[in-house]
């Protein structure tokens, strides 16, 4: 056995470990131990997937209860990425549960709930066939629901989240399923090895393929898709939100790769524009929903949706620009999809967590009741504030980084003689650039109304800063966010490495950790940028000290009121007010519904003696296309009750009639 | 990194730090003759700088460090993207190659730092403010972004430093409908951004209509001479930049002496000229609604489409 | 790719044609952008005045460059278009909507159906169909003049269609009676930019005989709103639902 296939091992014996840690042990003790062991299985994770992204292979076979062969576990390089990426969401997120946790989301069904789900993680980008595919998806998929469930006792709210979850992922398990079966019927294998070889233009595998894409997308976030994903956030545990946002959509922009890229490469070009019209539809409607919601976690669960989108969009592009000959732009694509997925799993994770450490701080997740949390929570306000920067891809955090790469593929993808080429990527680029610059909006309010200014609430008056465990792993995801974006070279390469790109259009590490796209000539160092910014920022900042030592400031005179005295911090801007011009003008996007209720003092009509402004946004999507829906099936189940009427003699003639029939089959 | 592209950029660096408060000055001065006043002269704006440096700053009781830190941002940012864009010689870093997404990046981080900065007070106004920028701020990135793409489409590339210089070679490009639509796209664009008229006014008292002065309304002394110095600053690059697309002459090739020199002398024209021709357009402008702003930068944005579209017919 | 990296194959003559085209179709481009932008009426006149003034251009750029024979004729046409599109049909419009304006009436469009962005957005939509759906016309100019798809006509076809389209979408989002009148005529100049292309020229009575059916028409519905703000107080098409009923 070689070093992978002992890390697969170790995985699963450490999962089982703290499964049994999880139910025997009580109290603090439980969540201590039961959090380390978790750390552990993702720790091997990490280990498992670098080793397997360094080239190191190997094929495991498993014999299952099912009547198919044995399953196949074969994680190749672009798999160890994904193992290497999950796993390390999975080392903070269980290094953060052992702080965060408390009441419900302490108990031994959640602990055990929390490793079998990074166990099922890490298994799905280790798959080598369909099978073991499917299984570790469904134990990934079924652990989660439970994750959601945690607080389904105390809040209405949290059991239809989870409802919702989990048909959603279900509905996606069906699909993938339905999927793999289509695809594995057209190549007569199960394997992907024996997959990747299929003919798509087999009307196998476009069946196949809009199955798989759309199953993948379900899981992956992607509007319209994405309905579980701003109710089951906000309800399930920040640490549990976090590895769901952060590793687990992941692995549905990893499935929507590996069909594209992998399984059935070269396929029509409407594949690849369907992927572009979807992502880019994503990004810009999660990024738009995002930037108008007020509850933290609700709009980090929207701007899941948009990143995901951006990488949905990234693969369509690169499909788009191989079938049509420019393979340079191609591959950097493919290189900035991975760069997005790696740089979005880092800055969600981070601000998961910390806006896990707000709300176990304030007891709030609405934004309108925060404020001046930077006083107060100091560590979380810098790390927060971090993985702001990231989710804005502005300098230099990873974010930055991955949006550059992709730039950088549309930019080289010119082709004025391919009209579809020359339609498609300057609108791809117009609708990216929108999400862009809506990203700056949400994350800038994000930050600013939740850690500026003053708080608008007790509960965010009286927070204290998070304990140490929580620290560390918030401090260390924003690391990650901020190394990322530093020293993207190596990352860069790597990705390349793990998609197989060598050569002349992969991706290298230029000067000091700068990247180099060699498919399109560009470079870039943020190294570099960050020393010139330094250089001639010195004498700015040489500046500042001496003028500063020299003249201390006054700081304690009231802001400027109109000449009057501000008392009330419900004079500030808020989320709501802070995101009105976007909700304005995309009213008919959004179509928000407002009421104003002004009371008036006596019989004037002038004078108001209060007013009441209450605004909601409902998710369009949402009540325009699954509430119909939720509708047609519930009257269909009602129908249907009248077949159910208890006499139990209908339900024995029920049994005789598909008796009857199914010999009727058979025998013909 | 070779050395030379990094003295220049420098010297960049100093022409625009000390040119910044000579446009700004050009622009108020013929504002004001236009208007029919005498002026305070066009080194007032350096002479405000140094009374602000001099005197002890305010901060209002409950801000964070963020008030100390983010005029400094701003201005470091704003800094960098003097060294950046092509000013006075269109040399490109090895490493930083001046490409268009990292000065637009460059350029965003101090658009928010300058927003948090608005927040942190927790004013009314600095709320206001901050919100409306970073609205103009989201709506103006896919101009800027099909606009330089459209630039990029004949100069093959992305960097600042590359595309003025074909422009410079290829005198042919620079009348193409391409061309001019895209420049105008990001002249628009450029007016957005630094928060001229008609979308901001610049010298507006009432801090209901105010985007950029409500957010440093709290702001004094140092803290806000660096916000000034940084404003006045991101004018005067994107204005050199908007000039060095349009008349690319006289841009240094190379890193000698001499070109440098008629590089500046170059550029303090072709300012002069821009701050003029802005201020007598200020003249004749009101201030748009807010909500009428959309409707310019969708019809940047259309113009800034146009511009790929024709540079695909050309090409 | 770029333009300048093709000089070299071409006279120069030939090379200031194309220039001279591709900015007299830009020009026609932007100003039935600048239409749909501006809500201004009487701005939108002055903008048809551009119009007409930049298709004259074309017209004369494509006789100049055309075979010698068909040279006279083609300028002949030109100065139709410019007599006609560029200095008689907006006359005419301005002079009804100074008349209304005084009666009366508004001097914006102010009943759009469509909000200013959103129309915007869509015109840079429409720009794209244009040039995916004018690829045949192109190629069949390209392939009957003998040269490759980049030149003249390859850059005006399109632009001619986008204008056909923008035309349209004025008429559709429209309310006024002006505007309509506002619409037809960009959606005309649209047609004639196209048959200047395909046609390398218009012959002079075929030009005659379009631009004396468009005056007659401008004529007819200039009368006609005269007769709706007398009849109804306003030159909103709302009020005109006998159509239907």
């Amino acid at each position: 056995m070689n070093a992978v296939a002992w890390g697969l091992l170790a995985q699963a014996a450490l999962a089982a470990c703290a499964v049994v840690l999880a139910v025997a042990t009580r109290g603090r003790v439980r969540t201590v131990l039961a959090g380390l062991s978790c750390a552990l299985v993702a720790g091997a994770g990490v280990v498992t997937g670098a080793l397997a992204l360094g080239g190191r292979t190997v094929v495991v076979r498993v014999a299952t209860a099912l009547p198919l062969p044995p399953a196949v576990i074969a994680p190749d390089r672009l798999g160890g990425l994904l193992m290497l990426l999950v796993g390390a969401v999975g080392v903070l997120a269980s290094l953060y549960a052992i702080g965060y946790v408390h009441g419900a989301s302490a108990s031994r069904t959640q602990w055990a709930a929390l490793a079998l789900f990074l166990l099922g993680m890490q298994l799905v980008p280790a798959a080598g066939d369909v099978v073991s595919f499917l299984l570790a998806w469904e134990l990934m998929a079924a652990a989660s629901t439970v994750l959601v469930l945690a607080e389904h006792a105390r809040r209405r709210t949290a059991r239809e989240a989870a409802v919702w979850y989990a048909v959603m992922t279900h509905l996606s398990f069906v699909l993938i399923l339905a999927g793999f079966a289509a695809l594995a019927a057209t190549a007569g294998a199960t394997s992907f090895a024996a997959l990747a070889g299929t003919d798509p233009t087999r009307p196998g595998a476009t069946v196949a393929f809009v199955l798989l894409v759309v199953g993948f997308a379900a899981k992956a976030g992607v509007a319209p898709l994405h309905v579980w994903l701003p109710r089951a956030h906000p309800e399930a545990p920040s640490h549990a939100s976090a590895l769901m946002s952060a590793a687990m959509v992941s692995l549905g922009g990893y499935g929507i790769l590996l069909v594209g890229i992998r399984l059935l490469p070269g396929g029509p070009t409407w594949w690849a524009v369907l992927l572009i019209v979807l992502g880019a539809g994503s990004a810009v409607y999660g990024i738009l929903h995002a930037g108008v919601a007020t509850d933290l976690k609700r709009l980090l669960a929207y701007s899941t949706s948009e990143n995901l989108g951006l990488v949905v969009a990234a693969i369509g592009l690169a499909m788009l620009l191989r079938t049509h000959h420019v393979p340079g732009a191609a591959s950097v694509a493919l290189v900035a999809a991975l760069l997005l997925l790696i740089s979005h799993a880092a800055f969600k994770a981070t601000l998961f967590l910390g806006a896990g450490a707000v709300l176990r701080a304030t007891g709030e997740r609405d934004l309108d009741r925060m404020g001046g949390l930077v006083h107060t929570m100091p560590w979380t306000a810098a790390t927060f504030g971090v993985g702001s920067l990231g989710a804005a891809a502005l300098p230099v955090t990873g974010g930055f980084v991955a949006e550059w790469t992709l730039l950088q593929a549309l930019i080289h993808g010119v082709r004025p003689a391919d009209r579809v080429v020359a339609v498609v990527v300057p609108l791809t680029l117009g609708l990216i650039a929108l999400t862009a610059g809506l990203a700056l909006v949400t994350f800038v309010k994000a930050f600013g109304i939740a850690f500026l200014a003053r708080a608008r609430s007790a509960g965010a008056a009286g927070a204290q800063e998070a304990p140490a465990s929580m620290r560390v792993a918030m401090a260390l995801g924003a690391l990650a966010v901020l190394a990322l974006g530093v020293l993207p070279g190596p990352v860069a390469a790597a990705a390349a490495a793990a998609l197989g790109l060598t050569g002349a259009d992969g991706a290298r590490v230029a000067g000091l950790g700068g990247v180099e796209l060699t498919g399109v000539g560009a470079v870039l160092s943020p190294a570099a940028l960050v020393a010139l910014g330094a250089v001639v920022g010195l004498p700015a900042l040489v500046g500042v000290l001496v003028v500063g030592r020299r003249r201390p400031a006054t700081t304690d005179v009231l802001g400027w009121g109109c000449g009057g005295v501000r008392t009330s911090p419900r004079m500030q801007y808020n989320a709501t007010s802070y995101a009105e011009p976007v909700t304005r003008i995309f009213d008919d996007a959004l179509q928000p519904r407002r009421d104003v209720v002004v009371t008036h003092v006596g019989e004037s009509a002038y004078l108001a003696e209060r007013v009441r402004f209450a605004q909601h946004v409902d998710d369009v999507v949402e009540a325009r296309l699954y509430r119909p829906l939720v509708a047609a099936a519930d009257a269909v189940a009602d129908r249907a009750r009248r077949v159910q009427n208890g006499s139990i003699n209908r339900y024995l003639a029920f049994s005789f009639t598909a008796l009857v029939a199914v010999l009727l089959v058979v025998v013909a | 990194m070779s050395v030379a592209p990094l003295v220049v950029a420098l010297v960049q660096v100093a022409v625009a730090v000390v040119f910044a408060p000579l446009v700004i000055g050009v622009t108020r001065q013929t504002r004001a003759r236009l208007e029919g006043r005498v002026g305070p002269g066009v080194l007032q704006p350096a002479r405000d700088l140094r009374k602000l440096l001099a005197k002890t700053p305010l901060r209002a009781a409950g801000t964070s460090p963020l008030t100390v830190v983010a005029p400094v941002v701003l201005l470091a940012s704003s800094l960098l993207l003097a060294a950046l864009v092509p000013l006075v010689a269109a040399l490109p870093l090895a490493l930083v190659p001046g490409d268009l997404f990292v000065v637009v990046s460059v350029l965003l981080v101090g658009t928010v730092a300058i927003a948090l900065l608005g927040l942190d007070a927790g004013s009314a106004f600095g709320g206001m403010g901050s919100s409306r920028h970073m609205t103009i701020a989201a709506l103006v990135e896919p101009t800027v972004l099909v606009a330089v793409y459209a630039l990029s489409i004949p100069a093959g590339s992305s960097a600042l430093p590359l595309i003025v210089a074909a422009r410079r070679d290829h005198p042919a490009s620079i009348a193409t409908p391409a061309g001019v639509l895209a420049v105008v796209a990001l002249a628009i664009v450029v007016l957005a951004e630094t928060g001229r008229l008609p979308i901001d006014n610049p010298a507006t008292h009432l801090e209901l209509t105010m985007i950029h002065e409500a957010m440093v309304l709290e702001t004094s002394a140092r803290d806000l001479a660096w916000v000034d110095l940084a404003s006045w600053l991101r004018l005067s690059v994107l204005l050199g930049l908007v000039g060095n697309l349009l008349l690319p002459w006289g841009v240094a090739g190379t890193a000698a002496v001499g070109p440098v020199l008629l590089g500046a002398l170059a550029l303090a024209g072709k300012l002069a000229v821009l701050a003029v021709l802005l201020a007598t357009a200020e003249v004749g402008m009101a201030k748009l609604r807010l909500f009428r702003v959309p409707e310019l930068l969708a019809g940047s944005f259309v113009l800034a489409f146009l511009a790929v579209t024709a540079s695909y017919l050309v090409a | 790719m770029s333009v300048a990296g093709e000089l070299p194959v071409m006279s120069s003559t030939a090379a200031a044609t194309a220039q001279l085209i591709a900015l007299a179709a830009g020009a026609l481009l932007v100003t039935s952008v600048l239409v749909v932008w501006r809500r201004e009426l009487s701005a939108q006149v002055r903008l048809l005045t551009v119009q007409g003034v930049s298709l004259a251009v074309l017209a004369v750029t494509i006789g100049l460059s055309g075979p010698r024979s068909a040279r006279a004729e083609l300028l002949v046409v030109a100065v139709l278009v410019l007599v006609l599109r560029a200095w008689l049909l907006p006359w005419v419009v301005g002079r009804r909507l100074r008349a209304g304006i005084e009666a009366g009436d508004a001097a914006r469009e102010d009943g759009a159906r469509l909000n200013p962005t959103a129309s915007l957005v869509l015109v840079a939509l429409l720009t794209t169909v244009a040039y995916l759906v004018s690829r045949p016309i192109s190629a069949g100019v390209a392939t009957r003049a003998g040269g490759g798809i980049s030149g003249p006509a390859a850059f005006a076809v399109p632009v001619g269609v986008c204008m056909v389209l923008i035309g349209f979408l004025l008429l559709v989002d429209r309310r006024r009676a002006m505007s309509q009148l506002i619409g037809f005529l960009v959606l005309d100049n649209g047609i004639a930019t196209v048959a200047f292309l395909t046609a390398a020229g218009v012959p002079f009575a075929v030009e005659l005989g379009v631009s004396s059916d468009v005056l007659l028409v401008v004529l007819i519905l200039a009368v006609l709103s005269r007769r709706m703000q007398a009849q109804l107080g306003s030159t909103t098409l709302d009020s005109m639902t006998e159509l239907k009923d």
